[in-house]
Formats: C-alpha cells, structure tokens, sequence
C-alpha cells in the first residue's frame, strides 16, 4: 500500500503548497491592495506618483512571478506548445498587467501591475479553495484507497511473525485478531468470529465467520481469533478490484459532458483570439490603449474552463465515493445518464431475487431413497451448477460412483453412465428430449412445483426412479425493495430459466407481476432485446451467468456475492447481494445526474453571462478575476452538496 | 492491446486533462485515452508495441510529468 500511500501525498502536498502561496501572496497583495483601495476611494497617495508605482512593481513582483511562478511558466510554455491551458490565460493576462507598470514610466499607458499582483492573488486564493474542496470531493475514494491493511502476522517456519502486507503469499497462514484488519483475501481455516464487512460492501451487519468461510481483506474482525488462508493478493484482492473499478469509473464520460468537453479544448485559443479582438476594438475604437489593454485582461481572467470541465467530472467523483461507501460501484458514467430513462427493470431470479443457493426440500422415490440419492449425487458432483451441489450436499456421500460418458445439457440436466445403466437427471423439457415418460410423475412434479421448487427428474435407463425437489429461497429484502422499485413505477419483470409455475411462485412472494420463464442462460440477452422496444430496461443479474443480458440491457446492474464481484460485466456494480442495493444504486444515480445538470447549468451560463460583459469593459480585471475563481468554487461546492441527497 | 494506468503530477485545469488526453491520443497505437483531472489517473488502451516511454513522453510534451506507468 505503499503506492496509495504516495498519491494521498500528492493531494495534501498540492493543498499546502496552494496554502503557502496564498500567505505569501496576500503579504505582498495586501499593502497593493491598501494602495490601491487609498487612492481611488480617497484620493490619497502616500507617495508621490512614481514611487507609488515602483512599489507596487517591486510588491507585486514576488507575487507575480515568485507564488505565481508556476502558473506563469505553465502558462508560457502552454503558448509555446500550443497545448493551452487556464494558465496560459492568467498568465498572459498577470505579465501584461505588470508590463504596464514598467511601460507607464515612459507615458504610454495607465499602470496595472497593482492589478496584476491581485489578480494573481485571488486566483491563487481561488485555487487554494477549490483544491481544499476538491479534497472533500475525493474523501470517500481516498479513504477506500487507505482501506488495505499495511502489515499482516502470518506463520513462517512455525513461528509467528509481522510481515508487511507487500510480501504475502497466496497460501500463507495468516492470524487475525480481535480489532484487527484481516489484512487479505481468504478462506478461514479456524477460528469463529463476527466480521465487519460495512467497509467494502455496504453491509452494517457483522458477518459470521467459521471454517471455510471466505473473508475478505481489509473488513474488521470483531471478536474471535481467526486463521485465514490467504487465496489473493495484491491486484488481485476483491479491495483491489474495487478500487481499480472506481478509479478507471472517473475517467469515463456522461454523453451530457460531450458538448461542454468540446468547448474546454478549443476554450482558451478561443479566449485568446477574443481578447486580442477586444483589444484592437477598443484601441481602435476609442483610441484610448490603456482602457483597452485593461479589458481584453479582464477578457483574459474571467474566462475559466474549468467550471465547465469541472461539472461533470466533480459531481461523478461524489457520486462514486458516496456509491463506494454503500457498496454501489459506478462503473460507467454513462450509466448515470441512461439510468434517468429506464422504465423497465428486469430481474433474473436466481441469486438476484433468491439466495441463489437452492437446497434439497423434498425427495419422492419409487427405489430406495438412499439409492437414489448416491446415482444422483455421483452424476452432480460433476457439475457446478447450484441446484446439484444442492444434491450432493443432501447426500453427503462419502464415495462416488464412477461416472462416464458424463454431459451437461445447459438449462435442461446432465447424463451419463454408471456401469451399463445410461443415467439422465433434468427437467421436463429434457424428459421429453429423450422419450422418456413422466406421466406416473406428473402429479408430484405439479405439486412442487405449485409452491415454487424445482424438480429434477431422475431416471435410469429411460425409466423414471424418483423426483427430487429443490427449492431456493427468497432474500430477505427482495420483498421490500420490490415494493419500493414498484412504488416509483418501474415495471419489473422477472426472468429465469425456471418452468413457469416454479417462476410465478416466487414473483408472486415478492410482488412481481410480470414473469418470463424458461428462458434458457444463452436466450437472456434475447428477451432483453424485446423489451428494450417497449422503453430503456435495466438488467439485474450476478455477472457471472448474466454477462449477456446485462451487456445488452441499457443499464446493466451486477450484484456480488458478497466475496466476489463481476468485474467486467454491468455498468454498476453492487458490492453485496441486496437487492435494496439497487434501489440506493438507481436514487443514486438520478441525484447525480441532477447534480450533473445543475453544475453544466450554472457553468454554461457563468461564462455565457460573464464573457460578453468583460468584453463590453464592464468588469474591473480584479472582479473579473474573483467572478472567475468563484465560478470554479461553486461548482465543486455544488457537487459536494450531493452528500445531502436520500440515497 | 494493452491497458496501462498513468499517474500524472501537475494538473490543475480542466483544459489540463484535456491537452494531455489529446497529446496521448497522437501517439501511434493508441486507441483510447480517457484522462481524470481528479484522480490524476490516465487510462490508455494501446497496441502492445507501444512503450512506456512514448507514453511519457507524450505527457511530458503537454507540461506535465507522468510519475508512473502500470500495466492493468
């Protein structure tokens, strides 16, 4: 963590040199101003006219060009580049401003270096304010960086040392004590505690940990002692992940920013050719060429990019550290935008509405259960689809029979042979593939399926032995948040690969009025597309199986499992596997997006506003300079004030 | 193609960020380049020819200093 470390240095080094420069600057700045101010409201010189002019030169030099050195060089060189940039602006308009001074000795024009040393000064001001603000903006995403643990005591030659967190191995042994971070990814191996996993996840609820539980790393251990193997490390851990994600999230772009981002890169040539435009005009036009160098700098100083470049990236950031803190990871700024339009949200079932892990309710046999039980359970134990580790962990056997000529039919069951008798274990569909009749059956399988379980149909040798029924259940607060995406009038669908009875069982626990079942994994994307002609659909889903269907849908929203997230697959990620995750992920996203609005809003018209009127030569430089520090002000203020929206 | 993370020093202006986006983008095999005034993190998806000292380069011609390049 040493590298996160290094960044959050760069941020609070940036903020204290700001700070340094806006205390020097204002020592100097301060008897400008007093001269200034003396003279124009009172008519009062101190000296006589040269000497006032040679101080304030000999002032405002160092905070020109000695706080303002930065500025200045960038600025210059941004010229030269032709890679302009805001610097470049209030550095062309600070050294004309302070050549006026020099130049007025030999009578051409008017002096304005005082006015150079105060525009320097509050554009320093305004940007030591903005990177303080800026820092608030980024609190959420800096304090997940600092989340990893920095050390970490694992068991090396069976003895108990700390080691720093860089030099865990995959494999390592690592001890955690009560209050103390487990310090990565992995498997508990012994040991019983509770876990708080608020910290990654979203989840108040401390977490029971036990053997084979998995931990993550950087969640808090509370009470007991554990002993965990680590599993990943470094870039790999689900922290990692999460980081990755939120950083690369920022550098994503809202469509709404398209415009306002075309006119941040031709802004400054633009200002730059309008200031000379108003320079000559004036000259021209009035033949005075003091007012007119006065104007086009205050044409140079009020013009700022950056309440326009700022809008939308300040707002994401806020928006993303205030997801990251409720385990919503926003993936993609686009999403944020789109999210306003959807209509339709589709849930898969498994996993999403239900606890995804489905567990043996019910067995009818015509041979003997147990019979049934070890053919079953040898013929799932290879597969990993959820419903047959619900199998085998109903059977716990303690040997299999061997298997051969196994196959997985997707959505449909397994075969395979035991000895010389041809196994297939599935669903009706699978039944009727291969001929094999269920009619003595139909009644039970009806039946359980009625309240919503699963059957899997077991036969042997074309003849049906036995069903099997497993049910998965309901999350817990899959109800409430249905209720509440109904209540804001989504219209929710539920799609699964489930028969229809099986499917509405569940729709209807949870208020689900609309269901589309059977739906094979690969045909997902599919129905997907055909509700995305009736309006904008959201796809819920786990990302592992979903991929798909949440690439097509508008809004793709992934859910964790609470140890591992989806990394590539959906626009929006949620850390744990609560659906009210995705109520927050939705409010989040709209209150964004407002802010968005808002902030594009007051930039466009600051500058459409602010510009003409420099250019008519109703801005003193020195307000303009103000005018413009605020208006960047205002804009990250503004998006810090999202904190204050109910997500 | 690779994905590579850049951390850069010394941006201060949207017009920043632009520049350095822009300046990534002339770099031949560069596909895209999203760059965060914010999190002073550029992203470049590139050809996997292109070095990491092109890409230094390149920031460092707009003014700016590319602390670091890491491969994702």
């Amino acid at each position: 963590m040493n590298h996160n470390h290094h960044e959050e240095s760069i941020e609070e080094s940036e903020i204290r040199s700001w700070k340094r420069k806006l205390f020097g600057s204002w020592i100097f700045a301060i008897p400008i101003a007093f001269f200034m101010l003396s003279e124009r409201f009172f008519g009062i010189s101190l000296f006589e006219e040269k000497t006032t002019v040679i101080t304030i030169l000999v002032l405002g030099f160092p905070v020109v060009f000695l706080f303002g050195w930065s500025t200045i060089r960038g600025g210059i060189r941004g010229l030269f580049t032709f890679y302009f940039n805001m610097d470049s602006l209030i550095a062309l308009g600070t050294v004309i401003a302070y050549l006026t001074g020099i130049f007025s000795f030999f009578g051409f024009v008017q002096d304005y270096s005082g006015i150079s040393a105060m525009i320097m000064a509050f554009f320093i001001t305004g940007k030591y304010v903005e990177s303080k603000a800026r820092g608030r903006a980024s609190a959420e995403i800096r304090k997940l960086l600092e989340l990893g643990a920095k050390k970490a005591r694992v068991i090396r030659n069976k003895k108990e040392i700390e080691i720093l967190i860089e030099e865990v191995n995959i494999e390592d042994i690592l001890i955690v004590k009560p209050g103390e971070k487990i310090p990565t990814d992995g498997i508990v191996i012994k040991g019983e505690s509770a876990v708080d996993e608020s910290m990654v996840t979203g989840e108040s609820l401390p977490a029971e940990k036990r053997a084979k539980s998995n931990v993550i790393g950087a969640t808090i251990n509370q009470d007991g002692i554990l002993y965990v193997k680590a599993t990943k490390v470094g870039k790999d851990t689900f922290l990692a992940h999460i980081i990755r994600l939120v950083e690369e999230a920022q550098g994503t772009k809202v469509p709404i920013q398209k415009l306002a981002d075309k006119i941040t890169g031709v802004f400054v040539p633009i200002i730059l050719a309008l200031a000379i435009l108003t320079f000559f005009n004036w000259w021209f036009f009035t033949s005075d060429l003091s007012r007119a160098i006065g104007i086009s700098v205050s044409v140079l100083v009020i013009a700022c990019p950056c309440s326009l470049g700022l809008a939308v990236p300040i707002s994401l950031m806020v928006g993303s550290g205030m997801g990251a803190k409720r385990g919503i990871l926003i993936r993609k700024g686009e999403a944020i935008q789109t999210m306003k339009q959807v209509k339709i949200i589709v849930l898969d079932k498994t996993g999403t509405i239900t606890k995804g892990k489905p567990e043996v309710t019910d067995i009818y046999s015509k041979v003997k259960e147990s019979y049934l039980l070890e053919i079953t359970a040898s013929l799932e134990k290879l597969s990993e689809h959820p419903i047959a580790k619900a199998i085998v962990e109903k059977a716990k056997l303690k040997k299999y029979k061997q298997v051969l000529n196994f196959k997985i039919l997707r959505g449909r069951g397994v075969e395979g042979t035991i000895g010389k008798k041809k196994i297939v274990i599935g669903n009706r569909t699978l039944m009727k593939e291969k001929n094999i009749s269920t009619r003595d059956f139909e009644f039970t399988i009806n039946n359980f399926e009625s309240q919503g379980k699963t059957t899997m149909i077991v036969s042997e040798n074309s003849k049906v032995l036995g069903i099997i029924a497993v049910a998965d259940t309901v999350k817990e607060d899959s109800i409430q948040a249905i209720t509440l995406l109904n209540d804001e009038g989504y219209r929710t669908v539920m799609i699964t690969g489930d028969n229809d009875l099986t499917a509405k069982a569940i729709a209807s626990q949870v208020g689900i009025k609309e269901v589309i079942a059977n739906v094979l994994p690969e045909d997902k994307a599919k129905k997907v597309e055909e509700l995305q002609q009736q309006g904008f659909v959201t796809f819920i889903g786990d990302g592992i199986n979903d991929a798909p269907a949440l690439k097509q849908s508008n809004v793709g929203i992934a859910m964790g499992t609470g140890t591992d997230i989806a990394i590539e697959a959906g626009d929006l990620v949620l850390a744990k596997g609560s659906l009210l995750g995705v109520v927050q992920a939705i409010r989040l996203s709209k209150a964004t997006f407002r802010k968005i609005k808002q902030n594009l809003f007051w930039a466009f018209a600051y500058n459409v506003v602010a510009i003409p009127l420099s250019v008519a030569g109703l801005l003193h430089p020195v307000i303009a300079e103000i005018a413009m520090a605020l208006s960047s002000i205002t804009v990250v203020t503004n998006a810090n004030l999202l904190r204050r929206a109910r997500v | 193609m690779k994905k590579v993370k850049i951390t850069i020093e010394g941006m201060h202006c949207a017009s920043c960020a632009n520049n350095i986006e822009r300046s990534l983008k002339k770099v031949s095999g560069v596909k895209g380049v999203t760059v965060s005034l914010l999190t002073r993190k550029g992203f470049v998806e590139c050809e996997d020819s292109v070095s990491d000292e092109e890409l230094k380069k390149a920031v460092a011609r707009t003014g700016y200093k590319a602390l670091a390049v890491e491969k994702e």
